[in-house]
């Protein structure tokens, strides 16, 4: 089949949409054909997730039109989509866990007949339904028992059920694995086949080459182009995204590794993680490697004492901890980044300078008072050294984008003077600018004496930040991996060679 | 024009953001002032300025519960029990004052303690430990009461509850005295900071080395201290402790932290909802309102002032949003 002959689905034309204050796109195209793969990339506040709020009907554009299928269209709510056949798969699933697979996939359109519920005929459409997209699922399984990977999928099926033309998916390899991200990409093929149109949103560049045939590229608001992925490099990429040439991805590591400043010892939780020992050294980057499940991110919360210990013994410049708690842990001098930093890392509602201090209040207390002169200073200098980009220090952080609340999630941390930093996964779902600037803060970390644990799943992020890697299979080290490092012998002590 | 008009429309939609009940208490004392006659007296004001300590008292420690996540239902026959229990103590036992309103507070502190004990490390959820407590103690009060008023306090005890220092009612300086040590804590103090904290997110609280359970006990603790002033004041007022005294008072502190919107942790806005639903009853009153009609009313104001709130969280959510 001739692809240029091919009518386009759907087609965005001069869409433009402002906010208060904030021309949010301006005359932005974009064209999908059915049985394509789509990329939509840009770095946060791009506008890409406004554009995709305006295909489904959850805002509504200023000027420009909506073509679906040769025919204007206007979207008012985000049923009118639904009803065309657009389906969105966001970040955060939308499935009942206390349902099965097959209700959740037909739910609001479940078989009846006398308004009785068909409950075979409900499941055997269902499996039906899951075989022919390749989705290996019992329709009968509830859903809360599935992983997140599984359940995506689910939701995939619901998408299909409905009869989607356009599926999109917004990040939605961000926490599955990589096999399972395989899993994903071969449905996605399959939808391909069908003739659905697939527009996929994603911060990781190999995913992109791995999965599209075309993509779009945004930049404040504005449409870059439409280019064929194949046509493109790595680097062309990233310098349509962020304006200007990345000369380099990571920057350079340069510094002295000095004494051992943490040692664990034989740590184990009674339940994934047996035996488990390292040392750390001052101006140090360590990674974790491992595949997800292997205990990397259980290690890190005993560590810092969000878990109990069952064993072992955590030494910081000498000093055994004694007790078992966060507060403990952070008076010795360890920080810890999570993953989630939505759930775990900040007070969303509250300003920049509250979640700045929250960790060392103590430090801004002056005749035993908070001292909001003290408070904003401090906030006031993060914002500037971590380059955090935000009208005020006053600025709730759930408005902030992800790559700058993890800057908020850092300079809590820096400000509680922590020699031992743990950071797990902490570029997820940030994008490529701010992904260097954390590198570049890691790296200022390390050169000031500082040990930094770096949990990441990014193979190759890992591979350029760090000094030393060591892997983990099954809630132990499988073993140690130095400079330089080959991406072969780390993937064969992750899963067993 | 439009210009204009958009101008005016945000000066007061800011106007609103800023100030939110008040603005509803100065529009609702001037339409009060117009369509009554004695609203305006000083009898009236004082009289409006005396009713709301008690509930200003116990919504101050209301405010600590709510702003921490929680909820505490036992506050009210928690009000009738102290209440008795200090008079009892004057009455009964012959203390002097001063002891008998120690030892009251104290207990109250002590079964706040208990309560916030058993939510944070039982973990019983706080709706259900505190309906169980306001359950025991609405038969507590009775027996220990045998169901009668203990009456003829004294004059040092009553003038807590009675008493004026030159113009200002003696309850009204314990009220302002609490708030201001209120604020202090919520504004200036580690601890005040981590109710907020804990309230909005406690798994991130934790994890800033913040002790979740510590502070959901203290919460309750000075739940338990609000209580109990807002009890000695009342018995003092009354002049006895009346077993039957404290109805609807854990209710009326709630409504009052709920109206006056506790959302950015300001205690004044407590203050702001006692003032709200004060000059409500206070206005029904004077228009002869039936008391039944009082509380329908009443009830239709909690709900619209917290979807009011609401609406104006979700408003400042979505006009800063790219």
């Amino acid at each position: 089949m001739n692809h240029s002959d091919r009518k386009y689905i759907l087609e965005l034309k001069n869409i433009s949409k402002s906010f208060p204050g904030v021309k949010a796109l301006s005359n932005v195209n974009l064209s999908v054909q059915a049985g394509e793969v789509h990329a939509l990339i840009g770095e946060n506040g791009a506008g890409k997730s406004t554009l995709m709020k305006i295909l489904s009907g959850v805002y509504k554009k200023d000027t420009g039109t909506i073509v679906f299928d040769e025919e204007e269209r206007n979207f008012v709510t985000p049923r009118d989509a639904q009803a065309l056949g657009i389906a969105i798969i966001h970040q955060e699933l939308n499935l009942f866990n206390n349902l099965t697979v097959a209700e959740n996939i037909y739910i609001g359109n479940i078989p009846r007949k006398l308004n009785t519920i068909q409950w075979g005929e409900l499941y055997k459409k269902a499996q039906d339904l899951l075989n022919s997209h390749g989705i290996l699922l019992d329709s009968h399984t509830r859903v809360g028992t599935l992983s997140l990977a599984q359940q995506q999928m689910v939701e995939i099926a619901k998408a299909i059920s409905k009869r989607a033309r356009v599926v999109i998916m917004d990040e939605p390899t961000s926490s599955l694995t990589s096999r399972e991200r395989d899993i994903l990409f071969a449905i996605i093929r399959t939808l391909k086949e069908k003739g659905v149109a697939v527009i996929y949103i994603s911060h990781k560049l190999e995913e992109i080459f791995a999965i599209t045939t075309k993509l779009t590229v945004l930049r404040d608001g504005q449409c870059i182009g439409t280019y064929n992925t194949k046509d493109m490099t790595k680097e062309d990429l990233i310098a349509k995204m962020i304006g200007r040439k990345l000369t380099k991805q990571f920057p350079p590591r340069n510094v002295e590794i000095g004494e051992i400043i943490f040692e664990a010892i034989g740590l184990d939780d009674g339940k994934k993680l047996h035996n488990v020992s390292f040392q750390l050294h001052a101006g140090e980057v360590l990674r974790f490697a491992g595949i997800v499940g292997s205990g990397r991110t259980e290690t890190m919360r005993l560590i810092f004492g969000a878990d109990k210990r069952l064993a072992g013994e955590l030494v910081v410049r000498g000093k055994k901890l004694k007790r078992n708690s966060p507060r403990n842990s952070i008076d010795n001098h360890i920080g810890f980044v999570t993953e989630n930093r939505k759930e775990e890392g900040l007070i969303l509602p509250f300003a920049i300078k509250f979640n700045n201090t929250i960790v060392a209040m103590r430090k801004i207390k002056k005749y035993r008072m908070i001292n909001m002169a003290m408070e904003n200073s401090v906030a006031s200098k993060y914002v500037k050294d971590l380059n955090i980009v935000t009208p005020s220090i006053d600025q709730k952080v759930k408005l902030l984008s992800g790559g700058n609340q993890q800057k908020v999630v850092l300079a809590k941390w820096l400000f509680s003077d922590s020699d031992v930093i743990i950071l797990d996964e902490p570029t997820r779902g940030i994008d490529v600018g701010a992904k260097l600037e954390i590198y570049e803060i890691i790296n200022d970390l390390a050169a000031k004496g500082r040990g930094v644990i770096v949990v990441s799943s990014e193979m190759e992020e890992v591979m350029g930040v760090c000094d030393r890697i060591l892997v983990m299979r099954e809630g132990r080290i499988a073993g140690e991996v130095l400079p330089p490092f080959s991406q072969e012998k780390i993937v064969s002590l992750a899963v067993g060679g | 024009m439009s210009v204009l008009r958009i101008k005016a429309r945000k000066g007061a939609v800011s106007i609103w953001n800023n100030m939110g009940v008040w603005l509803i208490n100065i529009i609702l004392l001037i339409a009060l002032s117009f369509t009554t006659d004695n609203f305006l007296t000083s009898t009236n004001i004082v009289n409006v300025v005396r009713q709301i300590c008690v509930n200003g008292i116990i919504a101050l420690g209301a405010t600590f519960v709510v702003l921490g996540g929680e909820i505490d239902l036992s506050q009210g026959p928690m009000v009738a029990v102290l209440g008795c229990i200090c008079a009892k103590l004057m009455m009964e036992s012959g203390m002097n004052y001063i002891p008998a309103i120690i030892i009251t507070i104290f207990i109250g502190m002590a079964m706040g303690t208990m309560c916030g004990l058993i939510v944070s490390f039982l973990h019983v959820p706080s709706f259900i430990t505190t309906l169980g407590l306001q359950y025991a103690l609405t038969g507590i009060v009775l027996l220990i009461t045998n169901s009668q008023p203990i009456s003829g306090l004294s004059e040092q005890f009553t003038f807590l509850g009675r008493g004026y220092l030159g113009p200002i009612p003696v309850p009204t300086i314990i009220l302002a005295v609490v708030y201001i040590i209120g604020a202090y804590f919520i504004k200036f103090t580690e601890f005040g900071r981590s109710v907020l904290a804990v309230g909005e997110n406690a798994k991130a609280a934790e994890m800033s080395g913040i002790s979740v359970s510590k502070i959901k006990t203290l919460i309750f603790s000075i739940a338990g201290l609000g209580t109990a002033l807002g009890a000695v004041v009342l018995a003092a007022r009354l002049g006895s402790g009346q077993p039957s005294s404290g109805t609807g008072a854990s209710l009326q502190a709630l409504a009052a932290v709920y109206v006056g919107g506790t959302s950015g942790g300001k205690v004044t806005n407590t203050l702001a909802g006692v003032l709200l639903i004060g000059l409500i009853n206070n206005g029904l009153n004077l228009m002869a309102v039936d008391s039944a009609w009082q509380d329908v009313t009443l009830g239709i104001i909690i709900v619209c002032a917290v979807a009011l709130d609401v609406i104006k969280a979700m408003r400042a959510a979505t006009s800063v949003k790219k």
